[in-house]
C-alpha cells in the first residue's frame, strides 16, 4: 500500500496523486455502462492532471477525493470524495465512481464509500452528508440506501436522458444512520450473504 | 455611477439589484459569502475572476441608503434553461429575511417569466420564514428537505429547496 489514510479488508484509500490522471482517463475510455450519467464521456489525463493539483491548492479544502485502491497487486479502480465542504456547517456532499465495469458488483465501492463515510464523520466531523443521483440511475440510489442514506426529496428536471428531462434523487445521511447501515452491512458478510 | 448600475427590472420597494463594480471591493463582507474576512485586495481579484466567470453575482441594495446588503449568484450550466439562484447575506443586516423575499419575488418573476428559464431553484434555511413564504406565493415548489444541514447559533435547521417551474415549458413536456 501506498500512503494509505483509511485501511479495508480489500480496500484502501489514498490521496489522488496527478500520476493517477492517467488512469482515471483510462477507466473513462473502456467504460460501456450508461446508467450513471448520460452516457460515457472520453476525458484527457492533461484535463485530471489539472484538476488534481488543483484540489490541494486550497486550505482548507473544500473537496477531498481519494484514490480507491485494491490492496492485492495495489490497483487503482477508481475515486470517492466529498465535495463541497463546509466546516462552518459540517456538511458535504459525496460521490463515488469505480470502473472498469469488471470491478464493479463485488463489494469494492461498498467498502471504500464506507471508509469515506468514515472519514468524513470520524475524521472531518461533519454533521450531514448529502448525496445526488439521477432517477435514472437505480444502481446508485439502492447502494446509498444500503449505506444508511434518507431519501431527501426530488429535483425537478434535474437533466437530460433518454430524450427528456428527468428528476433527481438527493439523500442525506447522518452519523447514528451510517453506523447502523455499516453495522448491517459487516454482519451480511460475515453471515456470508453477500459480498456487497 | 451605482446608480446607473440599478437593474430596473429588478427593482422593488425595498431592495433593487445591480451588477457589482470594481468600486465593490471595500464592503467584501457584505456581498461575499461566508464567515472568513476578505480585505480589498483579495476581494478585488474575486471580482475580477468572478466577473470573468460564468456564475453571474450580483449586488442586494438597500433602495433607501444604496447600501449593500447581500448578494445573489446565478448559476446555469445550460445557457439557463435551468438556474440556481444563491443568496449571501451581510452579516449586519439585521432584516435579511425581509429584503430577501422582496428580492426573490423579483429574481423568480423574471427568471421565470421573462427570461422562459425552464426551472428556477433556490436553496433556503428552514427558519428564514418570510424568504419560504414568498417562495410559495410564487408558486414554488418545496423540492426537497435536507436535515439539519444549516447550523445556527444554538441549534441546527433544515435546508429547503424550492423549484419554480416554469409552466410554458410544463405543458411542452407533458
Amino acid at each position: 500500500m501506498r500512503n494509505p489514510v483509511m485501511v479495508g479488508d480489500r480496500v484502501y484509500l489514498r490521496p489522488l496523486e496527478v500520476q493517477d490522471a492517467e488512469g482515471i482517463a483510462g477507466i473513462d475510455a473502456v467504460e460501456t455502462d450508461t446508467f450513471m450519467w448520460r452516457g460515457p464521456m472520453p476525458s484527457s489525463p492533461l484535463g485530471h492532471e489539472k484538476w488534481i493539483a488543483k484540489l490541494y491548492e486550497h486550505l482548507p479544502p473544500t473537496e477531498i477525493v481519494f484514490a480507491v485502491c485494491l490492496k492485492e497487486a495495489d490497483r487503482f479502480v477508481g475515486l470517492v470524495g466529498v465535495y463541497g465542504i463546509d466546516l462552518v456547517n459540517r456538511v458535504g456532499e459525496t460521490g463515488s465512481f469505480l470502473g472498469p465495469a469488471e470491478v464493479r458488483g463485488k463489494g469494492y465501492g461498498t467498502e471504500a464509500k464506507h471508509l469515506l463515510l468514515e472519514y468524513c464523520f470520524d475524521h472531518l466531523h461533519l454533521h450531514v452528508l448529502q448525496s445526488f443521483v439521477l432517477e435514472t440511475n437505480t444502481r446508485s440510489s439502492a447502494a446509498l440506501a444500503k449505506q444508511g442514506y434518507r431519501h431527501a426529496g426530488r429535483i425537478k428536471w434535474a437533466d437530460v436522458k433518454n430524450g427528456r428531462y428527468v428528476d433527481g434523487n438527493v439523500y442525506d445521511l447522518m452519523r447514528h444512520e451510517w453506523v447502523a447501515a455499516r453495522a448491517a452491512w459487516l454482519q451480511s458478510r460475515t453471515a456470508g450473504l453477500t459480498s456487497q | 455611477m451605482m446608480e446607473a448600475m440599478r437593474i430596473v427590472y429588478l427593482t422593488g420597494e425595498h431592495v433593487y439589484l445591480r451588477p457589482l463594480v470594481i468600486a465593490d471591493k471595500d464592503s467584501a463582507s457584505a456581498w461575499h459569502p461566508g464567515p472568513f474576512l476578505m480585505g480589498a485586495a483579495q476581494a478585488e481579484k474575486v471580482l475580477k475572476d468572478e466577473g470573468a466567470g460564468a456564475a453571474r453575482r450580483l449586488a442586494l441594495v438597500r433602495s433607501q441608503t444604496d447600501e449593500i446588503v447581500g448578494s445573489v449568484k446565478l448559476t446555469s450550466n445550460d445557457g439557463f434553461r435551468r438556474c440556481w439562484v444563491t443568496f449571501h447575506m451581510a452579516p449586519s443586516t439585521i432584516d435579511c429575511d425581509a429584503l430577501r423575499a422582496e428580492a426573490l419575488r423579483l429574481i423568480v418573476r423574471w427568471l421565470r417569466d421573462q427570461m422562459e428559464v425552464m426551472v428556477v431553484s433556490v436553496e433556503v434555511a428552514g427558519d428564514e420564514e418570510e424568504t419560504i413564504a414568498a417562495a410559495a406565493e410564487l408558486g414554488m415548489v418545496l423540492s426537497a428537505r435536507l436535515r439539519e444541514f444549516v447550523s445556527r447559533a444554538a441549534c441546527r435547521v433544515d435546508r429547503l429547496t424550492y423549484q419554480a417551474l416554469n409552466p410554458r415549458w410544463e405543458v411542452k413536456d407533458a
